[in-house]
């Protein structure tokens, strides 16, 4: 198995065990990168776990076409909305995130894939609801997680949505950045510790 | 704690710090993209902004922009409901002044309520934008600030980015309209120029700029009478303005030099050389024609111009070879040459024809106006198309033989009046028979005249022996004749400034009738038979005699004809 994974984007890719944080504006710009990063995992063998806002329920039977129009997916796609995951029983639990993540990922490498390749749309993160305050936590304790399985986590960020003050905390807990078409390295993205201790 | 312990924990403190500093300057590079990368100024106010809580322990008080003053943060958002900071505790006006004179470097500014407040200064490419106004209890860490001024310095260099490309767009999109504008002109200019070119007429240059604008569009004379239509709902019977509103309307157009609304129509004048001509029209009763509507219409006002002058030319030029043809014909010319210009005309010249002469005036000295109530009532009668205007009458070359009375009052109700006189010469069989009939209608005209009658028609053919007299080649007998008859009252009339030649001119023409004699000259009984007894006596003629009366009636008519033939002599 090989360490670098294609991101779907020319001439960019990942290694495995990235956390990246990915910014974009409005939606055409997010289903071009989620098509291009699926599109390359499914192509690549990856198991692919997409989480999409709630909002966007018209979206999912699109997707597979968008990725992959000539082959059967065969399961090898799977498809939650943020309301079944994120914000499973109406709230926000950093620890219940990371126990799905544990489950899907897992189960997946069990199965036999080599590389879990995860997507994330934040914008459920926006709404008033229960525990939405501890995204940044969150997103560090993530970190925490990546080592366990091979595995990539791309968590996208709607620049038209987000303000400034939660995107500083975001960059601070990514260790990558893919932004203008560019991944840039973020070398000196706080440690979940670090960060977390700074925020007590 | 020992004091190793207590440097140890001093390091790790401090570096710490560091890393919290170079994860700050990591943030503050993407952000710093994020904001270059936008093309919206709000969004990148934005970012700037909600980012500054994250970079440093303190709020922002606003943005001020020299050009703008304060940016709301709603309207970072994209709100345009008013210019007051989101955290505007402060007194605004007192920091606004201090601002003014704060200058491009930034620096502290006093805020009630605030420990600490500092306008860190967006500079951009082209000069100084504004500031970043933020505040705090206390002054932040010179790390902190140091990223604060960064944040600032970023958000200056995209904000002139999104400006300068805001200006190119607007560049580009002004140039793009003006690129369409110049096509559009174009296409319009090449559909026009086409029409003049194919020679389509009024009717075609209607049907063009009704198809460039999609509104009905008219084609009117001077005076407002419709000459072609295009589009929908022609009016039946079309509308016409009183000339008084029309002139008026003409001249508004003139002194304005571009089409003007009049009603629910816009209206532009072809007006070759000055002359309005013409006016073309577009039925906009809705007002809404735009500017591309305005250059069709003023394009198609110019075709129409140079199609009306065109028309213009050719009838000036058919009028003048009709008036170079008459002119000829009056003053006897080669045959040949003659039919040949008739032929180009398109004009039967080996009909039978008469020379009328025409003379008159309308209430109001005019000979233009004259010589067009000729024309109207020559065409409109049937009388005949060759005319020329002479000495003040008109000469009408005529090939039919209708009512000349009926033509006269034509004439009269075309000139609304004025006076009217006729006088029509014999037949013409030949070109060469123009001159005599010319010569016979113009003597005709002078006897009427001298007959001091109402104004009537006189047909030299009707004139008996005045014809007779007028045709003699030598007149010498005819003048002994009537020195013979008259010499004796002529010689008196000269003498004394009378009219007894006069007077039994008029006895003798009402056959001896001494009430009709006195109405015809105006004159009492008791008058008309004094002079008839000054007669008597004078000429030594008695009046009763048969003898006598015939050859004094025929002297009388001699004279006369002798005075008439002398008028038309010393006329020519």
């Amino acid at each position: 198995m090989s360490d670098s994974i294609e991101l779907g984007i020319p001439g960019l890719s990942l290694d495995v065990g990235d956390h990246v944080c990915c910014f974009y504006r409005g939606r055409s710009e997010r289903d071009r990168i989620l098509g291009s990063y699926l599109g390359a995992g499914l192509r690549s063998g990856d198991r692919c776990v997409c989480v999409l806002d709630g909002i966007d329920q018209g979206a999912v039977p699109a997707l597979p076409d968008q990725v992959l129009p000539d082959e059967p997916l065969g399961g090898q796609l799977d498809v939650h909305m943020s309301q079944d995951t994120y914000l499973r029983d109406g709230s926000f639990s950093p620890a219940a995130m990371l126990t799905f993540w544990n489950d899907v990922v897992g189960s997946a490498i069990a199965s036999g894939y080599l590389v879990s390749r995860a997507v994330g749309e934040m914008t459920w993160a926006l709404r008033q609801m229960p525990g939405v305050e501890e995204l940044v936590e969150y997103e560090a304790e993530l970190n925490y997680f990546l080592p366990r399985y091979p595995q990539v986590i791309l968590c996208l960020y709607d620049l038209e949505r987000f303000d400034g003050d939660i995107l500083v905390d975001i960059l601070k807990t990514h260790p990558k950045v893919l932004v203008g078409g560019m991944v840039l390295d973020n070398p000196y993205y706080l440690e979940p510790a670090e960060f977390l201790a700074a925020r007590r | 704690m020992t004091t190793v312990e207590a440097h140890s924990h001093r390091a790790r403190a401090s570096e710490e710090e560091l890393r919290e500093q170079l994860s700050n300057m990591q943030a503050l590079l993407v952000l710093s993209m994020l904001m270059t990368e936008s093309r919206d100024e709000r969004q990148i106010l934005h970012l700037a902004c909600t980012a500054v809580p994250s970079l440093a322990r303190c709020g922002l008080e606003g943005v001020y922009l020299v050009d703008a003053g304060w940016v709301a943060l709603d309207d970072c958002r994209g709100d345009d409901d008013g210019r007051i900071p989101d955290r505007g505790a402060v007194g605004l006006a007192q920091v606004v002044d201090q601002l003014i004179h704060l200058g491009a470097g930034g620096g502290g500014v006093a805020a009630e309520g605030r420990g600490w407040t500092w306008a860190f200064p967006l500079r951009g490419m082209e000069g100084h934008l504004g500031y970043l106004v933020v505040s705090a209890s206390v002054a932040p860490s010179p790390g902190e600030q140091f990223l604060l001024r960064g944040l600032a310095q970023q958000a200056g260099i995209a904000l002139a980015n999104a400006r300068l490309h805001a200006s190119q767009r607007a560049t580009a999109e002004t140039l793009a309209a003006t690129v369409r504008t110049l096509e559009r002109s174009t296409a319009i200019h090449d559909r026009l120029t086409r029409v003049g070119v194919a020679g389509e007429g009024q009717a075609g240059i209607a049907r063009a700029v009704h198809e460039l604008t999609g509104f009905p569009v008219a084609v009117e004379d001077r005076y407002g009478n419709l000459r072609a239509w295009a589009g929908p709902h022609r009016p039946d019977p079309y509308p016409k303005d009183p000339v008084a509103r029309r002139e008026q309307m003409l001249r508004r157009v003139i002194r304005e030099h571009r089409p003007v609304r009049e009603g629910g129509r816009l209206l532009a004048v072809a007006q070759p050389r000055g002359d309005v001509l013409g006016v073309l029209v577009l039925v906009d009763p809705a007002g809404s024609a735009g500017e591309q509507e305005l250059v069709a219409l003023e394009h198609g006002a110019t075709v129409l111009s140079m199609e009306l002058a065109r028309l213009r030319s050719l009838a000036d030029t058919e009028l003048r070879v009709r008036r170079e043809l008459v002119d000829e014909l009056l003053g006897g010319t080669d045959e040949d040459s003659a039919l040949a210009r008739a032929q180009a005309l398109g004009y039967d010249l080996e009909r039978p024809h008469r020379v009328a002469v025409v003379d008159g005036r309308a209430r109001a000295r005019d000979d233009d106006a004259f010589f067009h109530a000729v024309r109207r009532a020559a065409r409109d009668s049937g009388v005949g198309s060759l005319m020329v205007a002479r000495g003040g009458a008109v000469v009408v070359l005529s090939d039919t033989d209708g009512s000349w009375e009926v033509f006269r009052q034509a004439v009269l109700s075309g000139l609304g009046g004025g006076r009217c006189r006729v006088g029509v010469g014999g037949r013409c069989e030949r070109p060469q028979d123009f001159p005599r009939s010319y010569r016979e209608a113009s003597f005709a005209l002078r006897l009427q005249e001298r007959s001091n009658g109402s104004d009537q028609v006189t047909s030299f053919d009707d004139l008996g022996v005045y014809g007779i007299l007028s045709g003699m080649d030598d007149i010498t007998g005819v003048e002994r004749f009537v020195r013979s008859w008259l010499g004796d009252l002529l010689a008196y009339d000269a003498r004394k400034h009378s009219d007894l030649v006069a007077t039994l001119t008029s006895y003798l023409e009402c056959g001896g009738n001494y009430d009709a004699t006195a109405g015809a000259l105006a004159v009492h009984r008791s008058t008309l038979k004094y002079r008839l007894q000054r007669i008597r006596e004078i000429s030594g003629h008695d009046l009763s005699e048969a003898d006598a009366r015939f050859n004094l009636q025929l002297a009388t008519r001699a004279w006369a004809t002798l005075t008439a033939l002398r008028e038309g002599t010393s006329a020519t």
